[in-house]
This record gives structure tokens, C-alpha cells and sequence, in this order.
């Protein structure tokens, strides 16, 4: 068993002593228990970017255990050596604040030459978790990480079931990376594969936007306070607008979103997922299976605005080139690895309905987008006006009350709403009540990937998506998936500057509802 | 808690049979019986008081070595019993030692410790568990007991992950006797971990011979006397052994309120300007008024000048990192009705002086307690923050199952610091005394 070093708390906990220093080291965190993590895909860019990264955040935070190990598994001939040192090269800013307890982590590192495709390398690769298990006192406890191409899935799941790895149902896990299948029939055949390797509670679909805190604060803030539930629905709401926009363009992931393009990158997924926590009913307990029966349940209860003409409620876009003379941004056709004629989407904006007693009639609005004028990811909920005007705004026409939840950036929340504007008239002007997350509470909060292995390691499943919320999420945007194969005329890719707020098409959207998208 | 019962009836055996025994339950495996590779726990449990009610007729149940809610019901009646002063705290040792005292009260009871593991605990499935019962009639020769043991079916993968428990059960000498038997019987490989569930300072040779590192340790500092608790829980971290004290768990409520009250911008930078702390407790246990102060201390990096007594209180003073003073006070409060342990905090002021600006003060009062005392003092002309902080939730098992559930093989550095500075305000207090 290796020894984990003393760890200064000082150096430990430093980010956090910048903000309150009684909040350092507080946090009574579910415990980690011993595990080995094991990671196809070592040799990837998600790991070193994300999950490693994530891993030592863990240690140094003392969540996890000292009996932990990183198994890194992927083809090239790699020994326990190269993966330690590989990794700790591309940490090399991370590690260099924190020298010592690197090499106590790294001793928990380890690789396996492992080829998914090759039966006989799981055979060795069971031998060699047996071998970590006695050396790392580990417990049997294995948490499986699919960091491969989403082609490997199905087969990735069969080959670890094959060789007996996914039998443990208590003691083994799966991960499985997004994007969990192309289309809808690709996620029911997906689903098929990889329940026949394991049980649904051994299965952890990926959704980097549920790892996020303030996306698991809408549910807090919608059920943990009684004044917002009483609002929330179709009596008070006029609309809600989701908006995930990214100032990045497709950088080098061309050869990636080509193939994807905004609808499936963002939409199915994070876009979904925020619309799900938005709209579902309360569960009734906070517990995993209650709350993803509820996502499930509103997922399957919406539909496009005109499922049957989907070309009138979807504005694809595509960013031409933008900037200003000192900062110029190549259009998308011309990024590295696009083809010139490319008819992928950087941007879309969504009309959707929800059939239910809650929501009957209210529009929800989603847009996404890269190269748009702000990074920015928010759920915005318009309410109704006050059925009696009494006052003369001071600007003109009086704004609809606003709450909104912004993930990212400067996660938290504001309430707009009318005050008197000063002065001896009786004149109303808007003013926002602002909450923040950093500012608030005396720590910053984890990033996503943290939480998320976390909580994968600790058998939590809450923040994934279940089988069946996956498959509701494709099928929710199929009629737009299948009319982009029949008759592409009818979606065209409408150009818009880089760095504005996307193609004047998407505005008509709203304004055919007499609406305006929020430019906050 | 839901304790769990071992499979079998406990096998009577003579201690020297022991490691034969043991060595062929896992040599032969039935079918099913692999073991599992997790830990040892090895559990120091002499349940004195709850064998001298026991032994008395004050507690109808057998001898569990846990701490039920009817073992702090029948203290607090023997407290009453007994004619011992209502501020006694039901499991402090005092009441043990009283009870130890009065003669006769031979009612007979099982004694069960090392066969009932909470359920908490089992579902970690414990490679093997090791008891050391000492019996409050210090010449009762040793009784070894093994069973076969595994958790709940459904709670492990396929049933087959199993372990073992022995109980070595007798006077306190003959346990002392044959410890040497025990080496052979922790893994090296697997990590190990001492739970001494009695005082620290009792029975010290028992102590330092289980609690050898690399092991593990988990202790209470609520159980023992201030002084020689504080002093082996620092001299223990020190010497780099992994060290967890229940008694600092059970301050997790105040910690959070109190850096709860500091979590709004606009109020934490009054954290560089307190002037003045005090600390009531429960009795005259200190461990856990000195742990709550001197966490408060080490964080804001103030650096211990003095300390002496003044009535019921002890008094520090620290310099903060500007060169200012500021005042510590810790205050014995006598309680009609407290708490299970001994030293409980009671409440917490904390005042703040910023220059140009309002002093800001923090009052924070336990869930059952209030505190009238600290809220004297003319503190409306203050800015008031004033809180209730709620008893912590869960039992003692639940947070020995934290420990052992994600096992660390050094001390937490926030207790580490934490416990340094207790000990170093103890010694002052000490020093001031001669
Ligand atoms: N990168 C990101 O930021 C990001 C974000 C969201 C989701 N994802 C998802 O995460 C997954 C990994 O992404 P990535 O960017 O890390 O991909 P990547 O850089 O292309 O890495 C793929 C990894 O798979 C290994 N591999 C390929 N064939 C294999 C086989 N037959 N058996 C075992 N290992 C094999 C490769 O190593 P060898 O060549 O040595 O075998 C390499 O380590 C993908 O599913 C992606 O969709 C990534």
C-alpha cells in the first residue's frame, strides 16, 4: 500500500483561503470508497484534460481515499511509467503547485495495454485489476471509464461484460462518454447493448451539464422554496427561453462537429437536460430513480412546435467570418478541417411545447450557438403581465417580470422586476435582484467533471441520464433529424457574423410570437 | 443503527487456539467463504459504564458495547440514582467511576460486544473484526470467541464476501497478556484500523501496543480527561500516524454556522478584525471547547501569546497577523440536562472590530441549549448575527463508517493543525499554573 504524504493544509485548500477561510476543508463530502478507476482511452485528450485533472482535485480535496488507483488503459504499449510522466507533462501548472502531493497520486496511477477489440486483452486486463485490487487495497470496487470513440460503446461494454467484468453488480460501474448515439434508433440500439452488459444502476451516461452546480440548482431553488412552485406553470409563465452560447468557434474539432453539428452536440443533450429540470414535476423524494422518473416523464410530454412542418421551428445557422480588424474570426467554412461547401449547423434555435396540465400552451425556446456575442448558458422564465397597467413605465413600455438562472458564467440567479422610479410621478422602471453563487457562498464550486466522477464513483446516479430519458431526448428532435435527410432544402444553414447574437431568421422565430431572444 | 448479529453462534476457544482456528476457516474456504480484502478493524471497547448498569440493574439489556439511546437513558437515571450532580454528562467518566464505587448489584447480563457490528459497518464487510472486551471484574480469565461472519445476503455481491470476528473477553491484565497474539492476525497488506472506545489515558501500555503505526486510529476525546486526551491526540498526529477523533466530528455543526456566518462578502473581510471570542462548554471537559477555539485560531492565523485561569474560565490571548490582540475566553457552564458527552459546546460569540465601521457580532447557540449568557453585554448596538446550531445528526457508528468507508492513511490537516494548537493552549494553561 502506498503512503499518501502529509499534505499541508495550507497549500491543500489554497483556492478556497482566498475566499473564507472557516469555509476551508468544511465541506462534509460524501465519502469516495477505495476504487480503482479504470480509463479507456489513457492515451486521449479527455483524459489528461478532464478526468485526471478531476482525479487529483479529489486528492487533494481528501475525498478520495488512499486506496485508490487509476488503471489508464488505451493500445499504445505504454508502461505504468510513461502514463505517470505523460500525465504529469500535460498537468505540468497544475502539478507545479502542488509537487508533493503529485507524487503521492501518481503512485496510484497505472497502464495496461489494453486493445478493446481484443477479447484476450481483457483476460489480461482482469488478471491486472486483481493485481491493483492486492496492491492498492482496493476493495474489488471498479469504476469503468469508456473515454473512446462513441464507435466503441457498444463493443467496449461487450468486451468488459465478456470477460466478467460487469458482473459484480454492486461492486462494478460503467461510464460511458457523451454523445451516447446519433439519432434515435442509434440510442435505442445502443441502450439495447449496453443493458444487456449490466443493470441500469451500473450504467452512467455522461452529461457534462449536470455536473455543474447551478444546473443542479434549479431543482434546489424550484423545490427547496415554496415561493417559486406556485409560479411555475402555465397561470404565470408566458415563455422560457434556454440558452446555451459559446464565444469559441469549432477549433479543432472539426473532423468531430462536422459530423455533429450544434443540434446533436448541444441540443439533445445539455439543452434537453436544462429543459427537463426546468419543466419537470417534483419528485416526490430526492432520490435518483424519483427525479429521473420525472425528467423522463416531461421529456416524453414535449414535442417540436409543428412536429409535422419542423422547418418552422428550427433556424439552423452558421457563422460566416467576424471579429474587428485586430481580432479577426474566420467564417466556419474556412476553419481547418470544415469542407468549404460544409451545410453543418454552429447555431440553432428551437420551438418546443410541453403537453401537460403545467405547461399546456407556453413556448419554450432553446438556442446554441458558437462564435455568438457572449459565453453564456441560462434559463430564463418570462412571466405573464399584470393583468391591470397602473403605471407608466419610465422607459416606454413596461418589461415583463424575469427570473433567470445562470449557469455559467458567474453562476446564480436574478429577478427582474418594476420598482418606482424616482421622482414625484408615480412612473415604473425595471430593476434586477442579483444572486451569486461565488460571491455567496466562501468557496468556489467543483467544476463538472469532479462531480461527476465523484459521484459515478460513489454509485450516485441523480446526475446521469437513464436509459430512457436518453431515448426521449432523441426522439424528441427526430422529426427535425429525419426532414434534414429527406429534404435539406427545407433547413437551410442561414450565415451570421461571428461574435453576434446569430442569423436575423432565428429572431423572426420569436417575433412571430412577439418576442425578443434576451441579448443580456 | 440496525446492529447485525454474526451468522453463527460465536465458538468458544482457548486464546492459544486462536490463530490455528482462523488459519483453517480460510485455508479450507466452503463454498462461498473467500474473504474480502478490505480491513481489519480492531475495536478497544470496555463499555464500563454500561456494564456497571448492568451490573447494577439499571440497564435491562445485554452489553452491547454501543451507544444506544437506552444506555444514555439509564445513565442519566443512575446520575439521579446516585445523588451525582445534574451536570453530570451521562456518558462522561465520571458516572463510570461512581458506579464503580458502589458495592453489590449482581444482576447477570449477556455480554454481546464484538458480535453485534452496525449495520453500517458490516455493509463495509471488515476483512476481520477484533474485540478487546475487558471485563469490569479484573480477574475474569480470557474467553476467546470467533465466528464465521458476513454481511446481510443482498448486501454483498453473490454472498460470498466474507470475514471473521473474535472477541477476546476478560480482565484487563489477561487481555494485556495475550496481545502478542495479534500481529499475526492484521494483514499487512490490508489497512488496519484501531477504534479505542474508551478514555484516552486509561490503560496507556494496551494503547500504545495496539495503536503501533501504520494502524489506523480512531479515538474520542469527549471519553477521557481533558489533559491526557489532548496531549495523545497531538503527540499521535505529530509522529505522522492517520488519527480521527469523533469529538472533532461532532463540532462539524458549529464549524458550519459559524463559517456560514462569514460566507457573505460584505462580512468576510470583519474576519480580519475579531477582537474577541468566547466559548461556553458544557462541564469542565475541555477537549471540545479547545478544538472549536483553536480551529478558529489556526485558520485566522493568530498566534498563541498566553493563557491563564480566571474563575470558571480559561482566558487566551492571541495576536492576529496585524499585531492586534485578541481575547479567548472559554467558559465551564454547569447544565441542567446535558448532553451524552462531557465539554459539549453550549455557544459561541465572536466579536468583531473593524475600524470605521460598526463592531459586528456572531452569536451562535446550540439547538437545545439558547444562550442567554452570551447575548449580554449590550450587543444591540452591535451589527447581529445570531444563529441556532443544530445538534449534529447521526450516531457514533455512522461516523466511524465515514472514517472507515474512505480511509485515509494520514490525518486530516485541518485536524492536524487544529489539535497542535488545543495542546499548545493546554500546555499554556499548565505553564500559568506553576
Ligand atoms: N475531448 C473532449 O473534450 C470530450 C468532450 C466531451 C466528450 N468527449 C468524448 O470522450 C471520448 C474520448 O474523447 P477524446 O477526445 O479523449 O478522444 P481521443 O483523444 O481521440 O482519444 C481516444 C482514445 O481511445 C483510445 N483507443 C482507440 N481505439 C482503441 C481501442 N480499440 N481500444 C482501446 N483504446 C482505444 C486511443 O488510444 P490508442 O490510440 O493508444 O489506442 C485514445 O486514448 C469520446 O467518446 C468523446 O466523444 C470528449
Amino acid at each position: 500500500m502506498a503512503k499518501e504524504g502529509q499534505i499541508d493544509g495550507s497549500n491543500v485548500f489554497m483556492a478556497a483561503t482566498l475566499t473564507n477561510p472557516l469555509r476551508v476543508g468544511l465541506r462534509q463530502e460524501r465519502v469516495i470508497p477505495p476504487q480503482c478507476l479504470i480509463i479507456f482511452g489513457a492515451s486521449g485528450d479527455l483524459t489528461h484534460r478532464k478526468l485526471i485533472p478531476a482525479m487529483f482535485a479529489l486528492f487533494l480535496q481528501r475525498r478520495l481515499s488512499s486506496e485508490f488507483a487509476v488503471l489508464g488503459c488505451a493500445r499504445r504499449p505504454w508502461s505504468d511509467e510513461v502514463f505517470r510522466q505523460t500525465m504529469a507533462e500535460r498537468l505540468q501548472p497544475t502539478i507545479a503547485t502542488h509537487p508533493h502531493a503529485w507524487e503521492q497520486f501518481s503512485q496510484g496511477l497505472f497502464y495496461e495495454p489494453v486493445d478493446l477489440q481484443q477479447p484476450e486483452h481483457l483476460v489480461r486486463l482482469a488478471q491486472r485489476l486483481e493485481q491493483v485490487d492486492r496492491q492498492r487495497a482496493t476493495r474489488g470496487e471498479r469504476t469503468f471509464y469508456l473515454s473512446v470513440s462513441p464507435a466503441f460503446y457498444g463493443s467496449g461494454a461487450r468486451a468488459l461484460a465478456g470477460a466478467g467484468l460487469l458482473a459484480d453488480r454492486q461492486r462494478s460501474r460503467l461510464v460511458i462518454e457523451k454523445p451516447f448515439g446519433t439519432d434515435y434508433a442509434s440510442a435505442q440500439q445502443l441502450n439495447r447493448v449496453v443493458k444487456s452488459c449490466g443493470q441500469e444502476n451500473q450504467l452512467f451516461r455522461i452529461d457534462h451539464y449536470l455536473g455543474k452546480e447551478t444546473v443542479q440548482n434549479i431543482m434546489v431553488l424550484r423545490f427547496a422554496n415554496s415561493i417559486f412552485e406556485p409560479l411555475w406553470n402555465r397561470n404565470h409563465i408566458s415563455s422560457v427561453q434556454i440558452t446555451a452560447a459559446e464565444t469559441v468557434g469549432v477549433e479543432q474539432r472539426a473532423s468531430y462537429y462536422e459530423q455533429s453539428g450544434a443540434l446533436k452536440d448541444m441540443v439533445q443533450n445539455h439543452l434537453t437536460q436544462m429543459l427537463a429540470l426546468t419543466a419537470m414535476e417534483p419528485p416526490g423524494r430526492f432520490e435518483p430513480e424519483s427525479i429521473r422518473n420525472e425528467k423522463a416523464k416531461v421529456l416524453q410530454a414535449a414535442h417540436l412546435a409543428h412536429p409535422e412542418q419542423p422547418w418552422t421551428c428550427c433556424v439552423r445557422g452558421q457563422y460566416g467570418s467576424g471579429g474587428t480588424a485586430k481580432n479577426p474570426l474566420a467564417s466556419y467554412r474556412h476553419e481547418p478541417g470544415v469542407a468549404p461547401d460544409s451545410t453543418t449547423e454552429t447555431y440553432v434555435a428551437i420551438k418546443l411545447f410541453i403537453d401537460n396540465w403545467r405547461w399546456q400552451g407556453v413556448p419554450f425556446y432553446l438556442r446554441t450557438g458558437k462564435h455568438l456575442a457572449k459565453r453564456l448558458s441560462e434559463v430564463a422564465l418570462t412571466f405573464r403581465d399584470a393583468p391591470v397597467r397602473l403605471f407608466d413605465a419610465a422607459a416606454g413600455g413596461v418589461s415583463a417580470n424575469q427570473f433567470v438562472i445562470r449557469i455559467q458564467p458567474n453562476e446564480g440567479a436574478m429577478f427582474r422586476f418594476e420598482v418606482k422610479a424616482p421622482g414625484s410621478g408615480m412612473r415604473s422602471r425595471p430593476i434586477s435582484m442579483n444572486f451569486s453563487y461565488d460571491e455567496s457562498f466562501g468557496e468556489p464550486s467543483d467544476e463538472g467533471y469532479v462531480r461527476l466522477l465523484a459521484d459515478a464513483m460513489l454509485g450516485d446516479p441523480t446526475l446521469f441520464t437513464r436509459s430512457d430519458e436518453v431515448e426521449a431526448a432523441w426522439r424528441l428532435y427526430t422529426p427535425i433529424l429525419e426532414g434534414l435527410k429527406q429534404s435539406p432544402e427545407r433547413f437551410p444553414v442561414h450565415p451570421y457574423e461571428a461574435g453576434t447574437w446569430g442569423p436575423a431568421e432565428s429572431d423572426e422565430l420569436l417575433a412571430r410570437d412577439g418576442l425578443l431572444w434576451r441579448r443580456p | 443503527m440496525v446492529p447485525q448479529f454474526t451468522l453463527q453462534a460465536p465458538l468458544k476457544l482457548p486464546p492459544h487456539a486462536v490463530t490455528d482456528h482462523l488459519k483453517q476457516l480460510w485455508e479450507q474456504p466452503e463454498e462461498g467463504y473467500n474473504g474480502s480484502a478490505t480491513f481489519t478493524l480492531v475495536v478497544w471497547e470496555p463499555a464500563w459504564l454500561e456494564q456497571h448498569l448492568a451490573r447494577l440493574g439499571l440497564l435491562q439489556d445485554a452489553v452491547m458495547g454501543m451507544q444506544r439511546p437506552c444506555l444514555v437513558d439509564a445513565a442519566r437515571r443512575a446520575i439521579g440514582a446516585y445523588g451525582l450532580p445534574s451536570a453530570t454528562a451521562p456518558l462522561s467518566s465520571t458516572l463510570a467511576q461512581v458506579l464503580a464505587t458502589q458495592p453489590g448489584g449482581n444482576s447477570s447480563y449477556d455480554d454481546l460486544r464484538g458480535q453485534a457490528v452496525d449495520n453500517s459497518i458490516s455493509e463495509l464487510q471488515p476483512h476481520r473484526m477484533i474485540t478487546l472486551a475487558p471485563t469490569i471484574n479484573g480477574d475474569q480469565p480470557l474467553d476467546a470467541l470467533v465466528a464465521a461472519y458476513c454481511s446481510l445476503p443482498g448486501d454483498s455481491p453473490g454472498g460470498s464476501v466474507c470475514g471473521d470476528v473474535l472477541v477476546l473477553r476478560g480482565g484487563a491484565a489477561s487481555i494485556a497478556t495475550e496481545l502478542d497474539m495479534l500481529p499475526p492476525l492484521i494483514p499487512s497488506q490490508l489497512p488496519c484500523w484501531v477504534l479505542w472506545e474508551g478514555a484516552l489515558g486509561e490503560h496507556t501500555d494496551i494503547f500504545e501496543r495496539l495503536a503501533a503505526p501504520p494502524r489506523r486510529l480512531i479515538v474520542d476525546t469527549a471519553l477521557g480527561d481533558t489533559g491526557p486526551s489532548l496531549r495523545i491526540l497531538a503527540r499521535r498526529i505529530a509522529a505522522g500516524q492517520a488519527v480521527s477523533d469523533l469529538n472533532w466530528y461532532r463540532l462539524g455543526g458549529w464549524r458550519e454556522s459559524l463559517a456560514m456566518a462569514f460566507d457573505a462578502q460584505d462580512r468576510r473581510a470583519a474576519l480580519g478584525h475579531v477582537a474577541q471570542v468566547d466559548i461556553d462548554v458544557e462541564g469542565d471537559q475541555l477537549c471540545q471547547g479547545l478544538l472549536l477555539a483553536a480551529w478558529i485560531a489556526s485558520r485566522l492565523q493568530w498566534s498563541l501569546q498566553t493563557g491563564h485561569r480566571q474563575q470558571d474560565s480559561s482566558v487566551y490571548h492571541f495576536q492576529r497577523t496585524d499585531g492586534v490582540m485578541v481575547d479567548l475566553r472559554l467558559a465551564s457552564v454547569p447544565v441542567g440536562f446535558p448532553k451524552p458527552h462531557a465539554g459539549s459546546i453550549l455557544g459561541l460569540r465572536l466579536l468583531c472590530k473593524p475600524p470605521g465601521s460598526r463592531e459586528f457580532c456572531v452569536v451562535l447557540c446550540g439547538e437545545a441549549s439558547g444562550c442567554m449568557r452570551l447575548e449580554g453585554g449590550d450587543i444591540s448596538s452591535r451589527d447581529l448575527v445570531e444563529e441556532i446550531v443544530p445538534l449534529i445528526q447521526g450516531s457514533l457508528e455512522a461516523q466511524e463508517t465515514r472514517v472507515l468507508a474512505g480511509g485515509h492513511d494520514t490525518t486530516n490537516p485541518l485536524l492536524a493543525t487544529t489539535a497542535q494548537l488545543a495542546h499548545q493552549m493546554l500546555t499554556a494553561m499548565d505553564a500559568s499554573k506553576t
